[in-house]
């Protein structure tokens, strides 16, 4: 039989009373951070995987941003192409009007100036910004792509500004490059014929209409229904873009749910589990407590021996 | 057979003082219940010589009264030993998880604090670039990114000079405990000491019990340094060896200073020489984080065009520093004001090499302290069964100190009546015998 003495019960009763406490206060902790890892030896694996979860996080949030300036990006094109688009239908009025042959020079003078009028207005369009970016000048986003006047040469360059749309998705184009539609307009007189694109078939088409050759006319209707079928692919371009914009803001919601579920079954307290634990360790600690009280204030044989 | 008149009274002499001695014991051990290190006594009665009185051909033996011929400890060797050897590892595993714990606050991780969210911040400063490298607000947009990148740089120098700092207090912590006038130095000059006065008390024959329980108590304390073992001389003293060196720390009342400390002397030094010295834990830290500056230097540097963003030279986690500024950053290789393909690329980095390193650091971090928490936890749990065994053999019991009271006090109090009656006895013969002279 195992001889028991007094610091003996005493030592032991702070160590296990100590140890209950140790546990009770851990489950607090968790308890009042809501987290299950508060430190990494909480849980190893758990906290480099919650580092690395938190920081996909916040990469989602950022491509979340990207897609909401694509967007933004590509809203401004396309309202600048509709633009275009309804000057340029004005002007084939006036051609088809001029072209019957029917008008006078007075009024072919005026229809040319009206013309040259929505040639600027295209121009002016092409100058569209976001953000203070000319959005149709490539990646040479602080200079214009057309400068007011006669010269109606492309100031900008071919690149492409894109925007990354979500992990493991290649970067989306947001720019449309314009000089494909409006060209390097009218050669200076002396150089070959001008590159029949957009602004080239305006300022030719103001010319006859000066000029008052309405038999050209016809062939410049004929050029400029090629460039209205260039604006229109251009503008199914754009909406095309938008809508793989659109998909990947969904995706990356998707994703964002994922990634924080994934998240909080790995870091987060599961409440109703550790409240359950939570009272069973006070209660067992509360009756430890209660018979460590007991234990500790056991009479002596000393209380019972008469003096 | 004639004997003594007076040798009854002798008798009860011998039992008075006897008793008195083991009640003198026992209020010893009560006094001393709660002393730490105190070792129960117990006053040793012996019968004393009989008197052999011829009767004819042989002859009766008469008992002549009880002596107290010495004070023994309840001291087991075997499971004081037990003790020692648990003791260092419990020391060793306390010292260790203590430390780690404390790295291991210093990452401050998981927290939107950390270094993680600080490379978080980093790579988003560089997408919200990649939106808008040429616009009104890029201005900020740059300022961001290299705020963001000094704050991520400045967190890793103020983590490494905290690992650094860490290491050199645990390894200050080593050389006071080692050096002159420390612990370890203390313990060994109390040895000693107590080696001498044990051997001379017991050359006088006495017991040297409260001298025993000092030198105990001290040998316990040098063993949460790290290992002890020792062998008894003849004389009483002992030779103890420290932390497995061949060369005994204490050799009778000679302490061999300075002493000879192996690399691995387990207990509280051997746990801060394997975490401060050199391929310690805490370096290895410092490499891990080491590594983390290093990927993100060459990996965003490699991307940037003109300017490195961090300053080339400085790849260790102690000096990365940003050496870009808002006005030299570029967005791009091609010159292009509007082109972002470095700012998309850079973005890009977001949980590359440099995350992934650093979340590797961190679960290893964690791992460890994780271990040596459990490691302390056990070494605990068995260090308190084993010192309640030697309590249950060397502690003391008032219950049985209570009924040793009684036994003795009684005795007491029957060799005081014994007296009485021998008194009343001589009493007899003197008055009545002696009357009619």
């Amino acid at each position: 039989m195992e001889r028991i003495t007094e610091l003996m019960t005493s030592q032991n009763t702070i160590s296990n009373l100590n140890q209950q406490l140790n546990q009770l206060s851990a489950t607090e902790n968790e308890l009042s951070t809501g987290l299950s890892i508060n430190e990494p030896s909480d849980n190893p694996y758990g906290a480099s995987l919650a580092i690395q979860l938190n920081g996909q996080l916040s990469a989602l949030t950022s491509y979340t941003g990207n897609v909401s300036d694509g967007t933004a990006w590509t809203s401004q094109a396309d309202s600048s192409l509709m633009d275009i688009n309804e000057q340029v239908q004005s002007v084939q009025e006036l051609v088809v009007q001029a072209a019957n042959g029917t008008s006078t020079p007075a009024q072919l003078d005026a229809d040319a100036t009206e013309v040259n009028q929505l040639i600027a207005g295209i121009k002016q369009d092409a100058s569209a910004q976001y953000d203070g970016q000319y959005i149709f000048s490539g990646t040479d986003t602080t200079t214009a792509p057309y400068q007011a006047g006669s010269n109606d040469a492309y100031q900008g360059n071919s690149g492409a500004i894109q925007r990354s749309i979500g992990p493991g998705a290649a970067p989306v184009q947001v720019n449309t490059d314009i000089s494909q539609l409006l060209g390097n307009g009218q050669t200076v007189s002396g150089q070959p014929a001008g590159d029949g694109l957009l602004l080239n078939t305006l300022r030719n088409i103001a010319g006859d209409m000066q000029a008052g050759s309405t038999a050209s006319l016809g062939n410049d209707l004929t050029d400029l229904q090629t460039n209205m079928g260039t604006l229109g692919q251009m503008q199914a371009n754009v909406g095309a873009v938008q809508d793989q914009l659109q998909m990947a803001s969904s995706r990356i919601q998707n994703l964002q749910t994922e990634v924080q579920t994934q998240l909080s079954s790995t870091e987060d307290v599961n409440m109703a589990q550790t409240m359950t634990q939570y009272s069973t360790e006070q209660a067992s600690y509360n009756a430890a407590l209660q018979a460590s009280a007991s234990v500790l204030q056991t009479d002596s044989l000393a209380n019972f021996l008469s003096s | 057979m004639p004997i003594s008149s007076f040798m009854g009274l002798q008798s009860a002499l011998s039992g008075l003082e006897a008793n008195q001695e083991a009640i003198q014991t026992t209020s010893n051990n009560i006094a001393n219940a709660s002393t730490p290190g105190y070792t129960d006594e117990a006053a040793v009665m012996t019968e004393n010589y009989a008197l052999t009185i011829p009767n004819g051909s042989g002859g009766v033996q008469l008992g002549t009264g009880v002596d107290v011929n010495t004070i023994s400890r309840a001291s087991d060797q075997y499971l004081n030993n037990s003790y020692r050897a648990q003791n260092t590892v419990a020391s060793y595993a306390s010292t260790e998880s203590t430390t780690l714990g404390q790295v291991q606050s210093e990452l401050n991780e998981p927290s939107s604090t950390g270094i993680s969210s600080q490379l978080s911040a980093f790579w988003s400063s560089w997408s919200d670039l990649a939106n808008d490298p040429t616009g009104p607000t890029s201005q900020s947009a740059r300022q961001t990114v290299i705020d963001d990148g000094t704050t991520l740089a400045q967190g890793l120098n103020s983590l490494s000079d905290q690992l650094s700092s860490m290491q050199s207090q645990v390894a200050q912590q080593y050389s006071d405990l080692t050096g002159t006038g420390g612990e370890l130095q203390s313990y060994a000059n109390q040895i000693a000491t107590l080696n001498g006065d044990i051997a001379e008390a017991q050359q006088g024959g006495m017991n040297a019990n409260q001298l025993e329980d000092q030198r105990d108590q001290a040998i316990n304390n040098l063993s949460s340094l790290g290992t002890v073992s020792y062998s008894a001389a003849p004389n009483g003293e002992l030779t103890v060896a420290f932390g497995g060196a061949a060369t005994p720390l204490v050799s009778g009342t000679t302490v061999n200073w300075p002493p000879t400390i192996t690399s691995t002397p387990g207990g509280e030094l051997g746990a801060l020489i394997s975490l401060s010295g050199p391929g310690g834990q805490i370096d290895s830290y410092l490499t891990d984080l080491g590594n983390v500056a290093g990927a993100l230097v060459s990996t965003v540097n490699n991307l940037s065009p003109g300017t490195p963003f961090f300053n080339p030279s400085d790849t260790t986690a102690a000096t990365i520093a940003v050496a870009a500024t808002a006005s030299t950053i570029q967005t791009t290789t091609t010159g292009n004001p509007g082109a972002n393909d470095v700012a998309l690329a850079i973005a890009g980095l977001s949980g590359g090499q440099a995350d992934q390193l650093y979340g590797a650091f961190v679960a290893q971090v964690g791992q460890d302290t994780q271990t040596a928490q459990n490691n302390q936890q056990t070494s605990q749990t068995l260090l308190t069964a084993i010192n309640s065994q030697v309590q249950s053999v060397s502690g003391v019991s008032l219950d049985q100190e209570m009924t040793n009271l009684l036994t003795y006090q009684q005795g007491y109090e029957a060799s005081a009546k014994v007296m009485t009656a021998m008194q009343s006895m001589l009493e007899t013969l003197i008055t009545q015998v002696g009357a009619g002279l």
